[in-house]
């Protein structure tokens, strides 16, 4: 059995590159992408933390995949909202670099 | 019909304000309409007065001093209330304040520019004037004091001639410095007494025994500067020498109805409170400093005359005239003030009849004044200039107006037959006895009240024409006749017939001191 | 009708016709002298009628004809004024009534009423001539109307007025009263041609003179009310009890009774009105008025007022006096009077303005009037003011037709010369009969040319009541001025009506319009006649022939009657010598004068220069008094008093103000109500300012920075608690 320590660190890694990619890009895709990122690092979390917790239990417990589910149906949401923003914008000002899209900057 | 009847006073003296607040919605641009309906709104307190002077029964003396009076809660904390009253001497003062008016806004015709403002602001000064007449609560009398100076400000500063800031300026924080001391003395003496109401402080202030509040000084100490306040404060308004340099700076600014109401309405304030005021309220006080006070007035009656002839502007002239008119009130007010104790019929008699002069002579120098100011801005409407040196012969050119202007003149000078002299003899006959040298001196002032009084004729009407104006001066208009001819028949009627007036002044004098 | 509505209709009717003419008929000429003459015509018939009525009751200086009614009031009583016809007042009444008629009546012709209006005619100056052309195509100058016709008949009627108030009122006030308003009417119509610069100096110039005594006058009024509560003839002047009570009461003066103070206070009123010295100054100078005028003021009306006070008054100015220990107001009286009369006369001597000279001799006149009441010679100067009114009248309108005779010479022929200097004239007796007669016989009562004329016997009283007195001061000085009247009279008649012409002028002259000389005629007769009723009993010969009436009737005025003292005939002989003794140097002086130029003036030398300049007495007060009083004004009370030192105060209360606001504003306000609030407001600013460096509106940076403040926060965490 793989222990819960390497999905943790696989999961911290996947968080990092998210992270990077939400950090440093500027295009407004990749930054949605190191956002997905991210919430997958989570999810990873989440259903280790869950698998570890129902063997030491030994419960028929569901509460890591619920959580889990739920953050799927977010990130769908916030990906369509997201990319149909960015295709908008995209349209209007040909572009999709964050730093040119300052319409709102004091 | 009751109700209007019973609430006289305060519809003359409200009937302006609201007249004021209806011209708020008038359009400004309709200035036939303003003017006339500023006019209309006026004569409402005029017939009003007339009423209450119909009504008004002399005769009533010691059981009803003051009549058509009117008393609500005003400011009860302070036992403030809205206490409202005439009696023989504020009657003649409201008369003059509701006559003089009309013709002032009828003289106004002539202004042309922000029409509505100007008629507004004429309303709310008689609303003033009249409320320090009719009132008979301290407070309420302070009130109308400090509003009335407000209007005239504005009237000076927006519608005057060159120095008019100046002048604005220097009138009102003139009287405004003197009114500080007054509002000091009043506040002291609504405490002290416990009322502002002028007829329980006639009963109580001047028998005040102690004094409850610690101010470190005695009683006597502080009567005194409270006098004093008092005093100064009226001075000013007077004027009285030497307080009296603003007025010819404010008179010769103001524009024509300004000055017209200022000489004959608001120098009467000062005057009317010393009789008011000064004189039941501080009865130990006004003997113990009579002498000073007579001493002012003669002082203003000679100076002012000095300073009269010695002006060329002839606007300037004419306000320094009212200088030496107002010294005959002082004087007569300071030698009613030195007998004000006195049992012996003589002294009675004296005082009465000096004060009877001061009164009139009150009412006299508002009607005098006001038509040579009136007759000043004629000439000034039609030549532009004020200068006396640049007038001469206009008689040939202006018989009418250089006829008025003769009796106008004659009336100010205090000819006999006309009213100016009735007054000055009954001062001058009543002073005498008690102040027989400030009264011998006082004629020095009545020669050269001759002397200018002529000087402005024939620098106007007499010489050579100057040819300057050939062609170029209109004799007076009908309306312009309209605004003198009144004050020209009662200056006739009170010099040929003044009992029907000093009979009232008479009684309410004889009764009050 | 009673009496008592007769006497207040008497001043009523001229002022009722002022009214009318001022408000409806001030550009209808000949309605205008119409309504003049009808209300001065009513007033002669009531005036006749009243003194008719008043000469045939006996004792009524005791009970007068009165009415009285409240005027003004004062306390619980009041002052009552009203009107009275007492003896003296019916006199007086008698001869205003008749010369204001008379000078009405001139004044039609005097004006050229019925000319044609002048060609180049301006009101305010005197006309200056129509130019006419008759049937044949001739031009001719022809005098022009007054261009200001109704104005002077509006003032004459008020001036007619005033005068009728002043003589038939019952108390001081309202005489006072009509005393001003005559003020008033003098000072316009001696400026009744204000365009010139002249008379608009005189008109200032009399009513300021006369104010003068007025005020004083004034003063003795209230005194007077204050300490017997009336202004009252009969009150004060017929009650022993209040005369005594005054004259023993001590006046603030030291020395004085009240009595001697109020008479010297009415005596310097009259001082004014009657031109005496020092006051006198105004009157030559009212010559600049029309003549009627001239006449008006200085016949009829306002200088016979002053001295009709004095006599009015002359129980109370007398009263302590026994005739031996002077009072006060007699001795000021005595000395103003005969210094006046003998002054006045040395002026007249060298003016050749022929209505200068009458001016001069109008004050001496009256001086000699005062004079006598200052010797108690009551009755003799009421006489002399009435035959003085009559003579003098005349003598001023005679003197008018001579310059309106002259005038017209001047326009006829077109010389520049005064009209109304005498040396210019000459020959004029056959060229204006009329006129010359009547002038003899004003000329002759005035230098009282013995037993014909009315001035003889009013004269002769006052020199015998000097001599009776016993101040023979008086008596000499008086003496010594009626002959300079006699003499300066005989030279102005012979220089403007005997010898010949002496310019082109004179010889064209003509008479005068009978509107003019009617009215000459009825007062040279009156100027004649009047002395007639005084001829005193003791005269030689005639005395006791005609019943001395007019002492009879105006000496029941007195109380107190002097005892009659015996009677010299030393001023009888007195009067006859300088009154014939005048006449003949006069005419000797003058008779052979052929250039324009007075015989005496070489002869006298620098003393002539004196006279002529009237002891430079103008210059004199225009020194002493005009010039400080007007620096006084001008500059003491407006330039310093008023402007600098009270404006100063004032201006320096507002600099002191202002800079104490300054000094609180630069030291209080800015550096730590304002330093404070800039402080924070500054600060507050420069931090936002840093913040907003960091605000740059990426996502990306935000994030970095919380990633930044997150790692910090675990480290902090980290240390605090995990580690430590």
């Amino acid at each position: 059995m793989i222990p819960l320590s390497w999905y943790l660190i696989f999961s911290a890694a996947l968080f990092c590159i998210g992270l990077f990619g939400a950090l440093a890009r500027k295009n407004a895709v990749a930054i949605l992408m190191g956002i997905e990122l991210m919430l997958n690092a989570v999810n990873v979390n989440l259903i280790a933390f869950w698998h570890y917790h129902a063997q030491v239990r030994s419960g028929p417990y569901v509460h890591g995949l619920a959580f889990t589910t739920i953050v799927f149906v977010v990130a769908a949401a916030e990906v369509a909202v997201g990319l149909a923003l960015i295709i908008s914008a995209y349209r209007r000002r040909q572009t999709a670099v964050v730093d040119e899209l300052t319409l709102l900057k004091g | 019909m009751d109700w209007i009847y019973n609430h006289l006073l305060s519809l003359i003296l409200f009937t302006p304000t609201a007249a004021a607040l209806v011209m708020l919605l008038l359009p400004k641009e309709k200035t036939a309409l303003l003017r006339n309906f500023a006019f209309a709104a006026s004569l409402i307190p005029f017939a009003l007065t007339l009423v209450v002077w119909a009504g008004f029964n002399p005769q009533a003396g010691q059981a009803l001093p003051f009549q058509f009076v009117e008393k609500a809660n005003w400011y009860s904390a302070i036992r403030a209330s809205y206490h409202l009253g005439v009696d023989g001497i504020s009657l003649p003062m409201v008369l003059l304040t509701t006559l003089l008016t009309p013709l002032a806004i009828l003289a106004s015709y002539s202004i042309q520019e922000r029409v509505k403002s100007y008629m507004i602001l004429f309303l709310l000064l008689e609303t003033g004037m009249l409320g320090v007449f009719l009132a008979l609560d301290l407070l309420l009398f302070f009130v109308f004091w400090e509003v009335g100076l407000v209007p005239m400000y504005f009237l000076i500063a927006q519608w005057g001639s060159k120095n008019r800031n100046y002048a604005a300026l220097k009138f009102v924080l003139y009287t405004m410095g003197g009114s500080l001391g007054l509002l000091l003395a009043i506040q002291l003496m609504g405490v002290a007494v416990g009322s502002f109401d002028l007829l329980e402080l006639y009963q109580r202030w001047p028998t005040l025994t102690e004094l409850k509040i610690p101010l470190g000084l005695s009683l006597p100490t502080v009567k005194a500067i409270a006098f004093w306040a008092f005093v100064v404060a009226f001075a000013i308004k007077v004027p009285v020498w030497p307080f009296h340099t603003w007025l010819p700076d404010a008179h010769t600014e103001a524009p024509t109805a300004g000055s017209m109401i200022l000489a004959g309405v608001l120098l009467k304030l000062g005057a009317y409170g010393f009789l008011r005021l000064v004189l039941p309220l501080f009865p130990t006080e006004s003997q113990m400093y009579a002498g000073a006070l007579a001493f002012l007035g003669v002082a203003a009656i000679i100076f002012g005359a000095l300073g009269a002839w010695a002006q060329n502007d002839f606007k300037r002239l004419i306000a320094y005239s009212s200088i030496n008119h107002m010294g005959f009130v002082v004087l007569g007010i300071a030698a009613a003030a030195a007998l004000l104790e006195t049992t012996s019929p003589a002294g009675m008699l004296d005082k009465n009849i000096a004060l009877n002069g001061a009164v009139l002579q009150m009412f006299n120098h508002g009607l005098s004044a006001a038509g040579m100011f009136f007759l000043v801005g004629v000439l000034y409407d039609r030549a532009h200039t004020r200068d006396l040196n640049d007038f001469g012969g206009l008689y040939a050119l202006l018989p009418v107006y250089g006829t008025v202007l003769i009796f106008t003149a004659m009336a100010s000078l205090g000819l006999p037959g006309l009213n100016g002299f009735v007054s000055e003899f009954l001062v001058v006959r009543g002073a005498w006895p008690v102040m027989t040298l400030a009264t011998a001196l006082a004629m020095i002032g009545l020669f050269f009240t001759g002397a200018y009084i002529l000087k402005a004729l024939k620098m106007v009407l007499h010489g050579p024409l100057n040819t300057r104006w050939k062609d170029h001066l209109s004799d007076m208009t009908g309306r312009e006749l309209l605004v003198i001819s009144p004050l020209m028949i009662l200056m006739l009627a009170l010099g040929v017939w003044p009992a029907w007036l000093l009979d009232m002044i008479n009684r309410a004098v004889a009764f009050l001191f | 009708m009673a009496v008592e509505t007769l006497i207040v209709l008497i001043p009523l009717l001229p002022l009722l016709a002022f009214f009318a003419i001022v408000l409806f008929a001030h550009r209808k000429n000949s309605l205008s002298h119409w309504l003049a003459l009808g209300g001065a015509g009513m007033s002669w018939v009531l005036s006749m009628v009243v003194f008719w009525q008043a000469i045939q009751i006996e004792d009524l200086s005791q009970h007068p004809f009165a009415v009285a009614i409240q005027w003004l009031p004062t306390g619980s009583t009041g002052l009552n004024i009203g009107l009275q016809i007492d003896p003296l007042s019916a006199v007086t009444l008698f001869f205003v009534a008749w010369t204001v008629l008379m000078i009405f009546i001139y004044s039609v012709g005097y004006h050229n009423f019925g000319q044609p209006r002048g060609d180049h005619d301006r009101p305010g100056l005197p006309p200056h001539g129509a130019t006419i052309t008759d049937q044949h195509g001739h031009t001719h100058r022809v005098p022009s109307i007054e261009p200001m016709y109704a104005r002077f008949f509006a003032l004459i009627s008020l001036f007619a007025f005033a005068m009728f108030l002043l003589v038939v009122t019952d108390n001081l006030l309202t005489l006072y009263i009509g005393w001003e308003i005559m003020g008033l009417c003098s000072y316009l119509l001696i400026g009744f041609w204000y365009g010139k610069e002249s008379a608009r100096n005189a008109m200032i110039k009399a009513f300021l003179t006369t104010r003068v005594g007025d005020v004083f006058m004034l003063l003795g009024l209230a005194a007077l009310y204050s300490l017997t509560g009336t202004l009252n003839y009969q009150s004060i002047l017929n009650n022993p009890t209040v005369l005594n009570g005054l004259a023993q009461a001590a006046s603030p003066l030291g020395g004085v009774s009240w009595a001697g103070l109020i008479g010297v206070l009415l005596i310097i009123g009259t001082i004014g009105k009657s031109a005496q010295f020092p006051l006198h100054i105004w009157l030559p100078d009212a010559m600049e008025g029309p003549t009627p005028v001239s006449a008006m003021i200085h016949a009829a009306t306002m200088v016979s007022a002053g001295v009709y006070l004095v006599i009015r008054f002359f129980p109370l100015l007398s009263v302590g006096w026994d005739g031996h220990q002077l009072t006060l107001p007699v001795l000021v009286m005595g000395a103003v009077g005969a210094f006046t009369a003998l002054f006045a006369a040395t002026i007249a001597l060298a003016q050749n303005d022929i209505k200068r000279v009458l001016a001069y001799s109008t004050i001496s006149q009256l001086g000699y009037m005062i004079a006598a009441l200052g010797v108690g010679a009551y009755v003799a100067a009421a006489f002399h003011l009435i035959t003085h009114a009559f003579f003098k009248a005349l003598l001023f309108l005679g003197s008018g037709s001579v310059i309106h005779g002259m005038e017209h010479g001047v326009l006829h022929t077109g010389e520049n010369i005064d009209p109304q200097n005498m040396l210019y004239m000459g020959g004029l007796r056959r060229k204006m009969p009329i006129t010359f007669w009547t002038f003899l016989a004003g000329g002759l009562a005035l230098s009282g040319f013995p037993l014909v004329t009315a001035g003889f016997w009013s004269k002769d009283e006052i020199l015998a009541g000097a001599y009776a007195s016993g101040q023979m001061l008086i008596f000499w000085t008086l003496a010594l001025a009626a002959l300079l009247t006699a003499f300066y009279t005989m030279r102005q008649i012979t220089l403007t009506f005997l010898g010949n012409p002496r310019s082109q002028s004179a010889e064209h002259a003509h008479e005068s319009r009978p509107a003019m000389t009617y009215p000459l005629v009825v007062l040279s007769f009156f100027a004649i006649a009047a002395g007639w009723v005084g001829i005193p009993d003791y005269f030689p010969l005639i005395g006791g022939i005609v019943p001395n009436w007019f002492e009879e009737f105006v000496g029941s005025m007195l109380l107190f009657h002097a005892e009659e003292t015996h009677h010299s005939l030393l001023p009888l002989f007195t009067s006859l010598v300088v009154a014939l003794g005048g006449l003949s140097l006069g005419w000797l002086t003058y008779r052979a004068v052929r250039q324009p130029l007075d015989p005496l003036e070489k002869p006298l030398g620098g003393l002539y220069t004196l006279l002529k300049n009237k002891y430079y007495v103008d210059e004199f007060y225009q020194l002493v008094f005009i010039r400080p009083a007007r620096w006084l004004a001008e500059t003491v009370t407006d330039r310093w008093l008023d402007r600098t030192v009270i404006d100063g105060i004032l201006h320096s209360i507002a600099r002191l103000g202002i800079w104490l606001g300054n000094v609180l504003r630069k030291w209080f306000d800015l550096p730590v109500v304002n330093g404070a609030g800039d402080l924070t407001a500054t600060g507050t600013r420069n931090f936002g300012a840093f913040l907003r460096s960091l605000q740059t509106g990426r996502v990306q940076v935000y994030a970095t920075i919380g990633l930044g403040a997150a790692a910090m926060v675990a480290i902090l965490i980290y240390f605090l608690w995990v580690v430590g």
